[in-house]
């Protein structure tokens, strides 16, 4: 069975949180980073119990992604630079995960 | 008695005494008691500690839900969203059997400390029929509750069956025989691999499930307290911002320790006392002082870590 990479995703999570207490962004960007922030959170918890069929490609494209996203964010200062697509881009993966949802099973 | 009645005797009765005198010294000398009751105080504190997080985890997840819509005024309290999905508050995000059967197995292992406990604490072991019945029900349908989830949506729950299985059939034997010493090696050496195969996924589950939950859980609510503050100070007296300011204190701490992985820590650590148990049962006549000393050791570093990680784990109760 595949997984999501949920210890990724929980990276991402984590450096949303952070990124929306840092006084380099304005408050605008710290309450959007916040509210992304949540919103991965709920669908991380749902993700840490779900599971996919082997070689789904929805799953395999969505860690692709939050691998990418994840090294993005780790550098503070692109992300400074960049924070409108940024911003667009885990937006583009809260879609993403909330697709893949729909074709999961949860146990916890 | 003549001399050669003497003659005969003598030698027997010296072989005699000296059996006498083992015998005596061998039942007067129990070796176990002592560190198998602390193996059994301490499985049971832990095990108190972690059904205390465990049976928190929805509470925990209602409190995250409730705390962001406090913090934005143009929420409402659902309990299903605008999107038709249920709100923490509308169904538990995990699901109430499932915790209730992780605890369960929980219970278990403080089950086998206190046979152990029973084991090396008394002369009587047939006594322990009497209670065999019920044990024997409670162990029997604990592993159908994993059976039935493991049919329906619990995936992991099929690596708890194999284990508790064992351990029913481990815990029957130990009925069946009365010599202490034997009973506690056959208890170690038979129920061993199945407690260390629960603790392991017990570890993995709070590794893999709950670690990130409550590490981005305590995130969220610190980040959240802190947007809300920043947003709201200009407003605020100083009585309220200094208010402010020690909720965003607390919650500064909370996230610190629930970065530790308190709960995980607390499994590894009887599992380590677990482990230096066995060799304990295992060893040699020979090699018994020294085992059994370092599982007297592996015990008090059991006792110094719960002091520590229960408290942080108490952070992340709610």
């Amino acid at each position: 069975m595949l997984k999501v990479d949920t210890t990724t995703l929980s990276d991402i999570i984590n450096q949303c949180f952070d990124y929306s207490m840092d006084g380099r962004f304005s408050q605008l960007q710290r309450t959007a980073w916040l509210a992304d922030g949540k919103r991965l959170r709920g669908l991380l918890i749902n993700l840490l119990s779900a599971q996919f069929d082997d070689g789904n490609q929805a799953v395999l494209d969505a860690n692709d992604h939050l691998s990418d996203l994840n090294a993005k964010l780790a550098n503070s200062t692109a992300a400074l630079a960049n924070v409108a697509q940024t911003l667009s881009d885990v937006a583009t993966l809260v879609g993403n995960l909330d697709k893949l949802l729909n074709v999961a099973a949860n146990f916890l | 008695m003549d001399r050669t009645t003497a003659r005969f005797l003598a030698p027997r009765l010296v072989a005699l005494a000296t059996i006498l005198v083992s015998i005596s010294s061998g039942c007067a000398v129990n070796r176990y008691q002592a560190p198998v009751s602390t193996f059994r105080d301490k499985t049971h504190q832990t095990i108190g500690v972690l059904s205390d997080f465990y049976s928190s985890r929805n509470t925990y997840e209602i409190d995250a839900y409730l705390q962001t819509v406090a913090a934005d005024s143009k929420l409402e309290v659902l309990e299903t969203d605008s999107r038709g999905n249920p709100t923490p508050l509308g169904r538990p995000v995990f699901s109430p059997p499932s915790i209730k059967a992780r605890m369960d197995a929980l219970n278990l292992i403080g089950i086998y400390a206190g046979r152990l406990y029973d084991l090396a604490n008394t002369n009587a072991p047939s006594g322990f029929q009497s209670a065999a019945t019920t044990l024997g029900d409670n162990l029997g349908n604990l592993d159908k509750t994993f059976q039935k989830l493991q049919g329906t949506s619990d995936p992991t729950a099929n690596k708890y069956v194999g284990p508790i299985s064992s351990i029913i059939g481990t815990i029957g034997k130990l009925y069946l025989e009365h010599a202490r010493d034997q009973l506690i090696k056959t208890a170690v050496a038979e129920g061993a691999p199945q407690v260390d195969a629960i603790l392991s996924q017990l570890r993995d589950d709070m590794d893999n499930v709950f670690s990130k939950e409550v590490v981005s859980g305590a995130k969220e609510k610190l980040a959240t307290l802190v947007n809300v503050y920043n947003l709201d100070r200009g407003k605020l007296s100083f009585e309220q911002r200094r208010a402010r300011l020690t909720e965003i204190k607390a919650a500064a701490g909370e996230a610190s320790a629930s970065v530790g992985s308190a709960p995980a820590n607390l499994v590894s650590s009887m599992m380590d006392a677990h482990k230096a148990l066995v060799r304990a049962a295992n060893s040699s006549d020979k090699d018994k002082p020294a085992s059994l000393a370092a599982f007297n050791a592996a015990l008090e570093a059991w006792t110094t870590q719960i002091q520590t990680l229960a408290g942080q784990v108490k952070l992340l109760l709610h």
